[in-house]
C-alpha cells in the first residue's frame, strides 16, 4: 500500500491514521528489542509461562500420585527423579509453576497498586498527607518484609490467596517511594501547572498527566516486583508456610529439604525453576530499564 | 624581547583526535606554542575550539576517547608524551599543575581543603601529615583566604566559589611547579570575585616565576595578564602573537569579532558600566567531523572572498615579527 | 546540626514507630480468625482450659478493645511478652538468648557483602567492558535471582556430602572445647557457610551498586583533579573515588537491614543455626503465636537500630550531611 496522503510518514506509521507519530512505547520497545539479554529473558519467561499452562496436557502425570519408590534417582522411570514420597518431579515442576508464577504475578499488582497509590498521594499532594503517608512507608519499612509476611500466613491461614495478599502487603514500600519521588520531581513541571491552570482537578491531573510521566520507572520496579514475589512465595513455602494443597516449586523444596542428602534432584530442580525464572524476570526489568533510560545503556 | 633561555613549555605540531564510531576525528590541529619562564600564555577561543583539549592533552588526561596523534609536548626539556605513568605521576601537581573551570566539583567534596592541598605535599614532597597541613595553612594565607588556620579543616561546601578557587590555586601552586594551566579558572565565578583570581593570579606568578598556560575567552583577562596569545577556532590557531600585538592589531576576522565582544577593552575601568553596543559574531562553531578542508571560520565570516571559497584552511603566516594570522584576506581586512 | 539532638531525635522516632508495631500485633491477635485467647496462648501449645482462662483474666479479654489495649501494652512495656507453651519459657529470655546467634550471622554477612561487593563493584568499574566486569555482572545477576535457601541447600550439598571440609549444622561441635579461642574458632567454622549463603545475595546487589557509582566517580572532577596533582592510581581510586562510591553503598546495605534479616530467618533454618530465625521457624510449626509476634517486635528493633547505625555512619563518610547542607 503506498500512502499518498501522507507521504512525509514512514510506511508503517501511516497505517495508523490516528497516530501521526511512532508511540513512545513503540520506541522503548524496539529499544528492549536491541538488548539480547532483554530478548532472551522475555523468550525464557514465555516458555515458562507456555510449559506451566500446557504442560499439564502433554506430561499426563499427576504431581500429587506416588508413582514411584521414594527417591528414584532421574532416569527412565522418572525424568527427573521422585520426591521423599515418590511423587514424580518433573510433573511437580509442571504444575508447580502455575501456583509460583500466578502468585508472583497477583502479588506484584498488589504490590504496586498500593505503593503506587500511597506514593503518588504522597508525593502529590505533599503536607500532611504526605508526612503521615511517610510515616506509614517508613513503618512498613522496620517491619522485615519476608518475616512479616510469615506473621500474616500463620496468623490468617495457608491459603493460596493469603500467601499472595501477605507478600503484597509487605512488599508495597519499594514502590511507594519510587512513586513519590517521580510525583515530587513532576508535580512542578510546567505541563502540570499548565493543566491545572487549565482547571483540570487533583483526579485528573493524578491519573491522567503526572501518573503516564511516572510510570516508566514504575513499569521497571513492577517487572521487579515479580521477581521479589516469586522469591517470598519460595521463601515462605520453604518454611512450611505454602498452600499444602496447592504444588508450587517453593513447596517442593520445602518438602524435600531434609532429605536433601538422600536424593539432590528432589531440591535442586525446583530451586533451579525459580532460579531460571527470576533471572528471567530480571532481566527483562533491566531491558526494559535500559529501553527507557538511554543514560544508563551507555555506561555498559 | 626575546628571551635566551629554552622555553619552559614547547607545544610542536600537536594534533588531538576522538576516536568516533567513524574513525578518528581531528579535535586539535597542528598547533604550536612556546611559553618561557615566568611568562603567560593564553590560548582563547569560543567553547569547543579545543582549548580545553590542549590543556589535558599537556597533563596527559585526556578523555579515554582522545588520543595525541601526532606532534610533541616539551616541558622543562622532558618529553611528556614519552613519559611512564611513574614519571607522569612525578611531573604532574609537582612540575606541572592545573586548575579547573568548577572549583565546586573540582574538589572532593568528602575531604577538607586541608587535606586535599597537604595531599601534594605528601605525595611529591614527603611530607608528613602533620607538616602538610602546616605547609596548607600557609598556601592558604598565600592565597589570601582569612582565617586560614581554621578553614584548613573546613570542607570545600563550607566555602565559597572564590574561596573554593583560591583553594585550587593554593593546591596547584604548593609544589612550585614550573608550569600552571589555567582552564577558564574563574568562568564559574562571580564577576567582582574574577578579578580578584586573577589579580591573585598574577601577583603569585611574579612571587614564584610559574609559567602559566591561561585558557579564557575573556579578551580583557588576556589584556591584563598574557603575555602572548593563540586564538585557537574549530581545533585551528587562527592568529597568535604577543598579546599587545594581537590585540591592538587583530588580523583575524574571528579576533576581531571577539574583540568586539567585550565592552571595557582597552577603555579602561572608568567606562565599564556605559552602555556599549555590543556586536556578536553571527553563528556557532562547527560541530567535530564536520570541519572541512577549507577555513572553518569561512560560513560565520562576514569579509569573506572569493579567495576563502576556492582555497583550503590557509597557513599560519609570520606577519610582523611577533604575529602570525591564518587568513586569506587579513591583509584587505586589517592593513 | 548538633549530634546529640540528632540522635534524640532519632531515638523518639523509633520509639514512636516501636510503639506503632506493637500496636499492630495486638491488632494482628484480634484480627485473626479465632478465639484470641487460644492465639495468645498458641494453637498448639497445649493450652488446657486452665490456661485458656487465665489468659482470658491476665488480657482482660471481657473487656473492652481498648482496656486490653492498654493491658496488652501495660505487659509489654514492662517485658512481658507472654509464655510460649511449646518451649515452656517466657517469650523475652527465648530471644534473647537467639539474638548472639543471630547477630552473628547477620554482621558477618553484612561485612562480607559490603567489603566483597564494593570490591568486585570497584575493580570492575575500571573497565566496564572487560571480561572480569561481564564476570561480576553475570555473578551479580545470578546471586540476585538465585533463592537464598536454595543457594543454601547447595553448598550443604556440596559440604555435606561431595566434599566435606566445613561444618554444615550448628553453631558448635559438642565435642570441641566450650572456652577459650578454640571456642571461637568452632564458631568461626560453623558461620562460614551460613554467613557466605547470606551474603552471596547481597554481594549481588552491592557489587552492581559499586560498579555503576564508581563509572560515576571515575569520570569525576574531582578524580581528574586526585590525577592532575600526580597521585597514584591506588590513591586516586582507594580514597577519592571510593569514598564516594560508599555513600549510596551505606544508604542502601541501611535500608536492607530488613531483608538481610528476613533471608537469616532462611538461612538459619537451612543450616540449623541456633539464632531468632531458627525460632520463628519452630514456632511457625508449633503455632506458637507469642514468640512470632514478639520476634517481629524485636526485629523491628533490631532494624531500627540499624537505621540509626546507618545515620551515624553515613554522618561519618559524608561531611555535608553533618553540617546539615543537603
Amino acid at each position: 500500500m503506498t500512502s499518498i496522503d501522507t507521504p512525509a510518514l514512514p510506511r508503517d506509521a501511516s497505517t495508523l491514521p490516528s497516530r501521526p507519530a511512532i508511540s513512545p512505547t513503540l520506541v522503548a520497545l524496539r529499544q528492549f528489542c536491541r538488548s539480547p539479554s532483554g530478548v532472551a529473558g522475555a523468550a525464557v519467561l514465555l516458555i515458562l509461562v507456555l510449559t506451566t499452562v500446557f504442560g499439564p496436557h502433554f506430561y499426563g502425570i499427576d504431581p500429587l500420585d506416588l508413582v514411584d519408590a521414594p527417591f528414584t534417582p532421574p532416569g527412565e522411570d522418572a525424568w527427573l527423579g521422585t520426591d521423599y514420597l515418590g511423587r514424580d518431579i518433573l510433573a511437580g515442576l509442571i504444575h508447580g509453576g502455575r501456583a509460583t508464577l500466578t502468585v508472583g504475578g497477583v502479588a506484584a499488582i498488589i504490590t504496586i497498586a498500593i505503593g503506587v497509590t500511597i506514593g503518588s498521594l504522597s508525593g502529590f499532594f505533599g503536607g500532611v498527607i504526605d508526612t503521615a503517608l511517610v510515616k506509614i512507608t517508613e513503618f512498613f519499612q522496620i517491619l522485615p518484609p519476608l518475616l512479616f509476611a510469615m506473621v500474616l500466613v500463620t496468623l490468617f491461614g495457608q491459603t493460596l490467596t493469603t500467601v499472595t495478599i501477605a507478600i503484597g502487603v509487605v512488599s508495597w514500600p519499594t514502590a511507594a517511594r519510587l512513586t513519590r519521588a517521580e510525583f515530587l520531581r513532576l508535580r512542578n513541571l510546567d505541563f502540570v501547572k499548565a493543566s491545572r491552570a487549565a482547571g483540570a482537578g487533583n483526579g485528573h491531573l493524578i491519573l491522567r498527566v503526572v501518573l503516564p510521566n511516572a510510570l516508566p520507572p514504575i513499569i521497571v520496579s513492577a517487572t521487579m516486583a515479580i521477581g521479589v514475589a516469586i522469591l517470598f512465595e519460595g521463601g515462605l513455602s520453604f518454611l512450611g508456610l505454602g498452600d499444602p494443597n496447592t504444588m508450587s516449586w517453593g513447596l517442593m523444596i520445602g518438602q524435600n529439604r531434609n532429605y536433601v542428602l538422600d536424593g539432590w534432584w528432589t531440591v535442586i530442580f525446583p530451586g533451579a525453576a525459580i532460579f531460571v525464572a527470576v533471572l528471567a524476570i530480571s532481566l527483562i526489568g533491566d531491558g526494559i530499564n535500559d529501553a527507557i533510560n538511554p543514560r544508563l545503556r551507555k555506561r555498559g | 624581547m626575546p628571551s635566551v633561555l629554552p622555553p619552559v613549555l614547547s607545544v610542536q605540531n600537536l594534533s588531538v583526535s576522538m576516536r568516533g564510531s567513524n574513525g578518528f576525528v581531528p579535535v586539535l590541529e597542528n598547533l604550536s606554542f612556546d611559553v618561557a619562564e615566568g611568562k603567560t600564555m593564553a590560548l582563547v577561543g569560543e567553547s569547543g575550539c579545543g582549548k580545553s583539549m590542549t590543556a589535558l592533552a599537556i597533563m596527559r588526561l585526556l578523555p579515554e576517547d582522545f588520543i595525541v596523534t601526532s606532534g610533541s609536548i616539551m616541558l622543562d626539556g622532558g618529553d611528556v608524551l614519552a613519559a611512564t605513568p611513574a614519571q607522569l605521576r612525578g611531573l604532574r601537581g609537582n612540575k606541572m599543575s592545573m586548575i579547573f573551570q568548577e572549583p565546586m566539583t573540582a574538589l572532593n567534596p568528602l575531604y577538607t581543603v586541608g587535606d586535599q592541598i597537604g595531599e601534594v605535599l605528601r605525595q611529591h614532597r614527603k611530607l608528613g601529615r602533620r607538616d602538610a597541613t602546616e605547609q596548607a595553612i600557609n598556601f592558604l594565607r598565600a592565597v589570601q583566604i582569612p582565617a586560614a588556620e581554621k578553614r584548613v579543616h573546613a570542607y570545600p561546601h563550607q566555602l565559597s566559589g572564590g574561596m573554593r578557587q583560591r583553594v585550587m590555586i593554593a593546591m596547584a601552586l604548593a609544589c612550585r611547579p614550573k608550569l600552571l594551566i589555567a582552564d577558564e579558572p574563574t568562568t564559574a565565578l562571580d564577576v567582582t570575585v574574577q578579578a580578584q583570581i586573577f589579580d591573585l593570579l598574577s601577583q603569585l606568578q611574579d612571587e614564584t616565576e610559574t609559567s602559566i598556560v591561561l585558557i579564557t575567552h575573556d579578551l580583557g583577562a588576556v589584556a591584563e595578564l598574557a603575555d602572548d596569545v593563540a586564538v585557537l577556532y574549530a581545533g585551528r590557531c587562527i592568529e597568535k602573537g604577543t598579546s599587545h600585538e594581537v590585540i591592538s592589531h587583530a588580523r583575524h576576522p574571528y579576533t576581531r569579532g571577539l574583540m568586539a565582544c567585550v565592552p571595557h577593552l582597552q577603555l579602561g575601568p572608568a567606562t565599564r558600566n556605559t552602555q556599549l553596543e555590543l556586536e556578536e559574531i553571527p553563528g556557532m562553531v562547527p560541530p567535530l567531523g564536520a570541519r572541512g578542508p577549507d577555513c572553518a571560520f569561512l560560513p560565520r565570516c562576514a569579509s569573506a572572498g572569493d579567495v576563502c571559497r576556492t582555497q583550503p584552511q590557509p597557513p599560519l603566516e609570520s606577519v610582523e615579527a611577533h604575529a602570525a594570522v591564518s587568513c586569506w584576506r587579513h591583509r584587505e581586512i586589517a592593513p | 546540626m548538633n549530634l546529640l539532638l540528632h540522635i534524640v531525635r532519632q531515638l523518639a522516632n523509633a520509639i514512636g514507630l516501636l510503639f506503632a508495631v506493637l500496636v499492630l500485633n495486638f491488632c494482628l491477635i484480634h484480627a485473626a480468625p479465632g478465639d484470641p485467647a487460644m492465639v495468645i496462648a498458641g494453637e498448639m501449645g497445649g493450652a488446657s482450659a486452665d490456661v485458656i482462662a487465665a489468659l482470658r483474666i491476665k488480657y482482660g479479654l471481657d473487656k473492652s478493645l481498648f482496656e486490653q489495649l492498654f493491658t496488652y501494652m501495660s505487659k509489654v512495656v514492662t517485658g512481658d511478652f507472654g509464655f510460649s507453651y511449646y518451649f515452656n519459657e517466657p517469650v523475652v529470655s527465648l530471644i534473647l538468648q537467639r539474638i548472639p546467634a543471630t547477630l552473628y550471622l547477620v554482621i558477618a554477612a553484612l561485612v562480607m557483602s559490603v567489603v566483597i561487593g564494593t570490591l568486585l563493584g570497584v575493580v570492575s568499574a575500571r573497565k566496564p567492558n572487560g571480561l572480569f566486569s561481564q564476570g561480576v555482572t553475570v555473578i551479580a545477576l545470578a546471586g540476585y535471582a538465585a533463592p537464598v535457601f536454595w543457594t543454601g541447600l547447595m553448598l550443604l550439598l556440596l559440604f555435606g556430602s561431595v566434599w566435606p571440609i566445613l561444618p554444615v549444622s550448628g553453631m558448635i561441635d559438642v565435642v570441641r572445647p566450650k572456652t577459650g579461642f578454640a571456642h571461637v574458632l568452632d564458631i568461626i567454622q560453623h558461620l562460614i557457610l551460613p554467613s557466605t549463603t547470606l551474603a552471596l545475595v547481597f554481594i549481588a546487589q552491592y557489587s552492581r551498586l559499586a560498579r555503576v557509582n564508581m563509572i560515576d566517580a571515575l569520570t569525576a572532577d574531582y578524580v581528574r583533579t586526585a590525577r592532575a596533582k600526580g597521585l597514584p592510581e591506588t590513591i586516586v581510586i582507594g580514597k577519592h573515588a571510593l569514598r564516594n562510591t560508599l555513600i549510596p553503598i551505606v544508604t542502601v546495605a541501611g535500608l536492607q537491614f530488613g531483608h538481610l534479616f528476613a533471608g537469616a530467618v532462611l538461612v538459619e533454618t537451612v543450616f540449623s543455626w541456633p539464632g531468632m530465625g531458627r525460632l520463628v521457624f519452630d514456632s511457625i510449626l508449633r503455632r506458637d503465636y507469642p514468640t512470632l509476634l514478639a520476634v517481629l517486635f524485636f526485629s523491628a528493633v533490631l532494624v531500627m537500630a540499624a537505621n540509626i547505625v546507618t545515620d551515624l555512619v553515613y554522618r561519618l563518610i559524608d561531611p555535608r550531611i553533618r553540617s546539615g547542607a543537603r
